[in-house]
């Protein structure tokens, strides 16, 4: 019932290219819009080109791996202070085997945790922002939040390795136990605070600003006559922001969760500093100490140069492979949610 | 006028309220539940956000002297003043070549992108800010500072960080664009204006602030990145002496990523200082940007 | 109406303006370098972490007698140090381990050159045992990394330690995630030391770490400091450079059993005994482990911190000037002075081993 002018205004927003289109139809397209192609056309150039780069630069590893570098679990630069051997058509250093299912398991955990906890509370921030707050105090509330999207990877990390781990494993960890022990992946143990959670939580500190900039500029920006509409139906105000405004702006929000998204999947540095750099096996808590890929591949780079027979660099170039495609399925899937919920609604 | 507001909304849900009393009330409840849930959205982030603020502000002022902007880095001592320009520099190039790229592509998504080609770009944009920034920086590694011999540089770091903010900067400017009301194009077209007259005299303007709210995203995201700078702009002691190649550029978050695991003082005096200036650098910009925003 | 007009053409000026300093900026590298050849020399140092706090007061130093040149310092790691010199990006690469033969046959114009002899602490934080010195054995850390031994009263600890009162607590093994010299070292004492570890793990700047319940990953010396002192019952490997660090932390340093089965902290006495050991098995490329090296005074954990530098630079000059920096460098009136290297805890090399490093220093031409 409510949703009902908010459904119009959106349908008018989220579509506006289409009354530009039917008047230019015939014409065929000028300079102007071919220019705004051209620079549109950088961004597919740009990925092909780090694609093909990785895919030619990881190829002897690809050759060497096989379809085992996603399921094994072992991550072994082999001995580099021997001659390489052949094996697998590939000069590889003796003993050398790498696997890549632990990074995998440790970014989509941690990104899923992050979003998990992120999407609510960027939402509530953007409402109380945009809404909740008197128009004086809006200004300096939203650059506080502007200030977290600036705050250097390194400072999270920083912040994560004095404060926050230690409250994980002090007050969070027991805490988690007490309440959730039951459930056998929230039973929490050890790891000192290093791990999942600690990760998941700065990474979600991370994407909040970002979701609720995009979020909270797109509410402030939706038309006063759809608040004054859904008033004039009796709503509260909450239940106006809840039900009209939040629907207008759903484009907004999934673009921004996206973003999120990948800004969680390809963070290095904080995660680095706060995961615990597990090698060699699989969470089993939400207190296990993880590797992501991004951090990884960071954390790795400079022993892999040592390798004379360069398949380390190329197999951590493997794993930003493999990275990318996850990333293009998430963001497959999250295209699928969108087009199935605006069919739902329309 | 949140105070207005308020006032008709309870005089509406009063004038309901006659004939259904309880679901009022269960709806004002629900209502405060809401706004308190929101308040602690809110204080989940201010509090860890004062937190890192007091931490980088308490370490990083002690550390603030005269000569952190006159003077260059020595080893983990001496001033910032490579860093500082050097980040400048960085910065601006990657917004000079990603802003006009990632502005351009976003109104062509938003405008024209309704096609394949557009969901295609819009897809890929999404793709390319899961990149991580540390693979780009490999790849420009390879690329540009080794095979195309430019060496540490500039010119190799702008460019690796316009590829990593020209996502963010094409998304958020479609946003934008999207969400001006078709009307202003059609009255636009009716009178008679071509294409790039309505983007540019009537659409852009009207973007104008949601775009300067990307780039300022944008400069905080190129000002605060590290991983792809480690391998693309090096590190240098000295002021930038003006070539775009072969010549290895310093920036604030080196300082910070790199002095911190120093076992000296005056590295961690350095590398808070440094964090700091970051952080009071975008402020800065923010605020300027405001201030310009309100004026026009 | 007019203001938004006038507003639109400023945008549209901005717009143009930008784009075309964008693709100014893309032609312009192919026209700069040459204008620039005749530029004063850079030289450009990265590598080792632990190299690095060193590097910088060298320089310093050195810049008050040559003020002309420029360096540049940079801590990367020791595998970028190498990869960055081989790749001519940097003209000295800094590196806690001589190049690998694998690599050196590769790239033969490597030079290995030490510049001084630095050390590393086993660290450990038991609750009211931090104040005196653990026994600890080469075999006896590969059974806690290898998750052998996972409680401090164990048997095999016990027996090292008569006497000592200690608590029945699982051990949290600490090691590094990053890749790290300090981890090279480290393993090779396990491995030289413990034929199990050598056959299953080996050493290098990263090892597949068998898997341990609780062990945590830290990154960077920092990060093992602070990591041990916010875990009790925690034991870590950690740079001598530190050492001040480990104090302020209030933790405990282990004595190590070294090659003569004696029980040895760190001490420039122990330390130097163990360089002057190895001083007549040094080779003339001087690419040799100090690790695990015979003596009764010899501590067990010590290594040459090298300059990888190619004996092929790109000018007479740049060669010049690399060769008078680590001249200085390695010279005891000059950056090998008491003031330069013990604000690292770092020894300087042996008479006979500096001349060594000096005619290696004699090759670097262009």
């Amino acid at each position: 019932m409510i949703g009902t002018p908010a459904g119009v205004t959106s349908e008018g927003v989220a579509r506006p290219g289409v009354g530009s289109r039917r008047i230019r139809s015939g014409v065929g397209p000028g300079p102007f819009r071919l220019a705004l192609l051209g620079l549109a056309a950088i961004i597919p150039l740009v990925i092909v080109a780090v694609l093909l780069f990785l895919l030619i630069y990881a190829w002897p590893a690809i050759r060497f791996n096989g379809l085992g570098f996603l399921f094994t679990k072992t991550w072994d630069l082999g001995n580099l202070y021997a001659d390489p051997v052949p094996k697998h058509g590939v000069l590889a250093p003796i003993g050398a085997q790498y696997g890549s299912l632990v990074f995998v398991a440790g970014t989509l955990l941690s990104s899923g945790i992050a979003l998990l906890i992120a999407v609510p509370v960027s939402l509530g921030i953007s409402i109380f922002l945009a809404e909740g707050v008197g128009a004086k105090f809006r200004t300096p509330f939203a650059i506080v939040v502007e200030m977290l999207a600036v705050v250097p990877s390194v400072v999270y990390g920083l912040w994560g390795v004095t404060v926050l781990v230690p409250l994980v494993a002090h007050v969070f960890a027991p805490a988690i136990a007490a309440v959730l022990g039951f459930i056998p992946f929230f039973g929490a143990s050890g790891g000192g605070g290093f791990g999942l959670l600690a990760a998941s939580l700065v990474l979600a500190l991370m994407v909040i600003p970002i979701i609720t900039i995009t979020v909270y500029d797109a509410l402030t920006r939706v038309p006063r006559e759809a608040k004054e509409a859904a008033y004039a139906l009796g709503t509260t105000k909450f239940e106006m922001v809840s039900r009209t405004m939040l629907p207008m702006v759903r484009p907004a929000i999934i673009g921004a969760v996206i973003l999120g998204l990948g800004r969680a999947l390809g963070e290095t540095m904080a995660v680095l500093m706060v995961s615990g750099g597990a090698l060699n096996y699989l969470p089993h808590s939400i207190m296990s100490p993880i590797s992501t890929m991004a951090s990884f591949i960071l954390s790795q780079l400079d022993s892999a140069e040592q390798d004379p027979s360069g398949l380390a660099v190329q197999s951590l170039a493997e794993i930003a492979i493999v990275l990318f495609v996850i990333t293009v399925l998430v963001n497959a899937v999250a295209r699928l949610l969108v087009r199935s919920g605006s069919n739902a609604r329309g | 006028m949140a105070d207005l507001s308020a006032t008709r909304g309870s005089m509406l849900e009063a004038a309901i309220g006659k004939s259904v009393p309880r679901s009022v009330s269960w709806r004002r409840a629900r209502s405060s539940i809401g706004w308190c849930l929101c308040i602690i959205a809110f204080l989940l982030v201010a509090v860890p956000l004062a937190d890192i603020i007091v931490l980088v502000v308490v370490r990083g002022f002690s550390a603030f002297t005269p000569q952190l902007f006159t003077q260059i880095t020595q080893g983990v001592s001496g001033g910032l003043l490579n860093a500082i320009t050097g980040t400048l520099l960085l910065s601006l190039g990657a917004l000079i070549i990603g802003v006009p790229v990632g502005v351009g592509g976003g109104i062509y998504l938003a405008e024209f992108g309704n096609g394949r080609f557009g969901s295609l770009v819009r897809f890929l944009a999404d793709v390319l800010t899961g990149v991580p920034s540390i693979v780009l920086g490999y790849f420009s590694y390879v690329t540009m500072v080794i095979w195309l011999g430019w060496q540490f540089s500039a010119l190799a770091a702008a460019i690796t960080l316009a590829i990593i903010i020209l996502p963010y900067m094409a998304k958020l400017t479609e946003l934008v664009m999207r969400q001006i009301p078709v009307p202003m194009r059609e009255a636009a077209y009716a009178l008679g204006a071509t294409e790039s007259m309505v983007v540019i005299r009537v659409l852009l303007p009207v973007a104008r602030p949601g775009i300067v709210t990307s780039i300022l995203l944008a400069l905080a995201i190129s000002v605060g990145e590290t991983a792809p700078l480690i391998y693309t702009a090096g590190w240098s002691n000295y002021v930038w002496n003006g070539r775009f190649t072969h010549e290895p550029v310093g920036y604030l978050t080196y300082v910070i990523w790199s002095f911190i695991n120093q076992p000296f003082a005056s590295a961690h005096a350095l590398a808070f200082a440094a964090a700091l200036l970051v952080m009071l650098t975008v402020l800065v910009i923010n605020l300027g940007a405001r201030a310009v925003l309100r004026k026009a | 109406m007019t203001d938004r007009l006038r507003a639109a053409r400023l945008t549209r000026a901005q717009f143009l303006r930008s784009t075309g300093v964008a693709a100014a900026l893309l032609v312009a590298p192919n026209l700069l370098p040459s204008a620039h050849a005749a530029d004063s020399v850079t030289i450009l140092e990265t590598g080792s972490s632990l190299l690095y706090p060193l590097f910088n007061l060298w320089v310093a130093g050195y810049q008050k007698t040559s003020p002309g040149l420029r360096v540049t310092t940079q801590s990367t790691g020791s595998g970028t140090g190498i990869a960055q010199a081989v790749a001519g990006i940097a003209q000295i690469g800094a590196s806690d381990a001589y190049v690998a033969t694998p690599m050196m046959r590769k790239n033969p114009n490597l030079l290995n050159i030490p510049l001084a002899i630095s050390a590393q602490n086993v660290v450990y934080n038991l609750p009211g045992l931090n104040g005196g010195h653990l026994k600890l054995s080469g075999p006896v850390l590969a059974g806690i990394y290898g998750g052998k031994i996972t409680s401090w009263d164990d048997p095999a600890i016990a027996k090292l330690n008569p006497g000592v009162a200690l608590p029945k607590h699982g051990i949290v093994p600490l090691h590094r995630t990053d890749g790290s010299g300090d981890t090279f070292i480290f393993t090779q004492y396990l491995s030289f030391s413990t034929p199990d570890w050598m056959n299953s793990v080996a050493y290098g700047t990263t090892v597949s770490w068998p898997a341990l319940q609780g062990g945590i990953g830290a990154i960077g010396n920092p990060g093992m400091v602070q990591t041990t002192q916010q875990n009790p019952y925690s034991i870590s490997y950690i740079g001598v450079s530190f050492a001040k660090q480990i104090t302020a932390a209030g933790l405990g340093t282990a004595m190590l059993q070294n090659k003569d089965g004696n029980f040895l902290l760190p001490t420039t006495e122990t330390v130097t005994a163990a360089a002057e050991g190895q001083i007549d098995k040094t080779p003339k490329d001087q690419r040799i482990s100090l690790i695990f090296a015979p003596g009764p005074q010899a501590y067990p954990i010590i290594n040459y911190e090298y300059a990888v530098v190619s004996s092929r630079q790109s000018s007479e000059a740049m060669a010049k000037a690399i060769r008078g920096l680590l001249d200085w460098a390695v010279d005891p009136a000059g950056g090998s002075a008491a003031s330069y290297l013990d604000a690292v805890h770092f020894i300087p090399l042996p008479e006979k081993i500096r001349a060594m490093s000096r005619a290696q220093i004699a090759q670097i031409a262009s």
